[in-house]
């Protein structure tokens, strides 16, 4: 089996989720990963 | 705001809160990640990578400036100990330093409480990064509701007492009685581990990305306030970390980090707040920046109505519009007022985009209603003004 390419996103308020967002529509195979420090994602903007 | 599951149920998205991103290493295409909770960091590859780092608030770099009642205020997280803080301590007196607008939203949001609120910035008007004309009306407005304006109050140290809490703050113009402090001096990108990793910024210390947002690194791309944005007008990168760009070249850098090719062309600087009832909205170059571009610049100040004068709730606003003499091109629209600001705004927006020169803008054919204009919208009489002046 080909291995699925894996997106990996630092920072999880306002352009990360949009990133992985968009990504994930244009390409439903893609592994996406956020990562956040804070306690919160998608908190910005 | 949206919760993980919430990601992995409708996105197929994993999202790791609490986990930092201490490490990238671009050639290996591998990112050391720490779980915070339990203090253990692992490896991960990656084939495509996002950097959405954000920015964090400036320090004044003054001792004190740790003290548990002094605030700044970048994300949720911030908002909510501030709140908890001013529900258990009851604060009487609150000091703002700085006099944007995440200041001036805040001030209103201190009076709103019954703090008594004052600003201290070294300047002279709110909103410096504005038209001083704007300035004015917003300080005319923090006078009537009751906030204390300090300008040319340049922040020295902070009294504090025992327990290192602070309880006064020196300024260049005497000293003031505080109970709490909120610390809104604007934001510095956060470019630590792209830095680390050998990624490009550039002169504005932000990330520097090509128009798909992606760093001088391929498949490693940027996007939000940890990166520079191209301003249209004045054909470069600025920094300019505002949540409408950050969301745009979030989709942009996605898409591409997908195998797409998206682009995301700049902004011309469209921007606007409210602080108590009065409505700020500029967009493109003010005559400051415009004329330290070395333009031959026009401006063209009117008062006008925002609807016909005898139309419930019509109210004074001030538009200010900034051309270049020699063409007659529209270079930038900045407005206060109670009523009508922050929609017309984006008419001037698209005119400065579109490059259009105030002849055109004068005669424009614009809806008419008496309820939402005049028969000469405050735009037609600017633009018209303006045509003397070229």
């Amino acid at each position: 089996m080909a291995k699925t390419t894996r997106l990996i996103i630092v920072g999880g308020s306002a352009a990360g989720p949009s990133a992985a967002a968009k990504a994930k529509r244009v390409n439903r195979d893609l592994e996406v990963m956020i990562f956040e420090k804070g306690d919160f994602v998608s908190y910005g903007a | 705001m949206r919760t993980p599951e919430q990601f992995k149920e409708k996105q197929g998205i994993d999202v790791f809160l609490r986990h930092r991103v201490r490490r990238l290493d671009p050639r290996a295409g591998r990112i050391e990640v720490e779980d915070i909770d339990k203090g253990e960091t692992r490896a991960l590859d990656f084939d495509k990578l996002v950097l959405a780092t954000g920015a964090r608030s400036r320090r004044l770099g003054m001792p004190g400036e740790e003290a548990e009642n002094l605030f700044t205020l970048k994300d949720l997280g911030d908002g909510i100990r501030l709140k908890a803080y001013i529900d258990r301590e009851q604060p009487k007196r609150v000091g703002i330093l700085g006099s944007g607008y995440i200041a001036l939203e805040m001030a209103e949001a201190f009076r709103t409480r019954g703090l008594e609120t004052t600003i201290f910035y070294r300047g002279t008007r709110p909103a410096s990064h504005l038209e001083p004309e704007i300035g004015d009306w917003i300080r005319k407005e923090l006078d009537e509701k009751g906030v204390q304006f300090l300008p040319e109050h340049t922040p020295l140290s902070f009294v504090r007492n025992g327990k290192g809490k602070i309880v006064a703050l020196e300024t260049s113009k005497g000293q003031y009685p505080l109970d709490l402090v909120l610390s809104a001096l604007g934001v510095v990108p956060n470019t630590e581990i792209a830095a680390e990793a050998g990624i490009g910024r550039g002169e504005t210390g932000a990330i520097r990305t090509d128009e798909g947002q992606q760093t001088d690194h391929p498949g490693i791309y940027a996007a939000g306030d940890c990166c520079e944005v191209y301003h249209q007008i004045l054909e470069g990168p600025v920094y300019m970390p505002l949540g409408d760009v950050a969301n745009k070249q979030g989709r942009v850098a996605g898409e591409n980090a997908a195998g797409g090719k998206a682009t995301f062309d700049g902004v011309i600087g469209s921007s606007c707040f409210q602080v108590f009832s009065l409505q700020v909205a500029s967009t493109g170059l003010t005559e400051k920046t415009a004329r330290g571009k070395g333009l031959d610049v026009g401006v063209q100040n009117i008062e006008a109505s925002s609807k016909v004068h005898y139309m419930p709730g019509a109210e004074p606003l001030l538009l200010k519009i900034v051309f270049e003499r020699s063409s007659g091109r529209l270079l930038g629209g900045h407005m206060a007022g109670r009523e009508g600001v922050a929609r017309r705004i984006n008419t001037l927006a698209v005119a400065v985009q579109s490059r259009l020169t105030v002849q055109s803008l004068s005669k424009m054919d614009f809806a008419y209603a008496p309820q939402f204009s005049g028969a000469f919208d405050p735009i037609l009489i600017a633009a018209e003004q303006a045509l003397k002046k070229l």
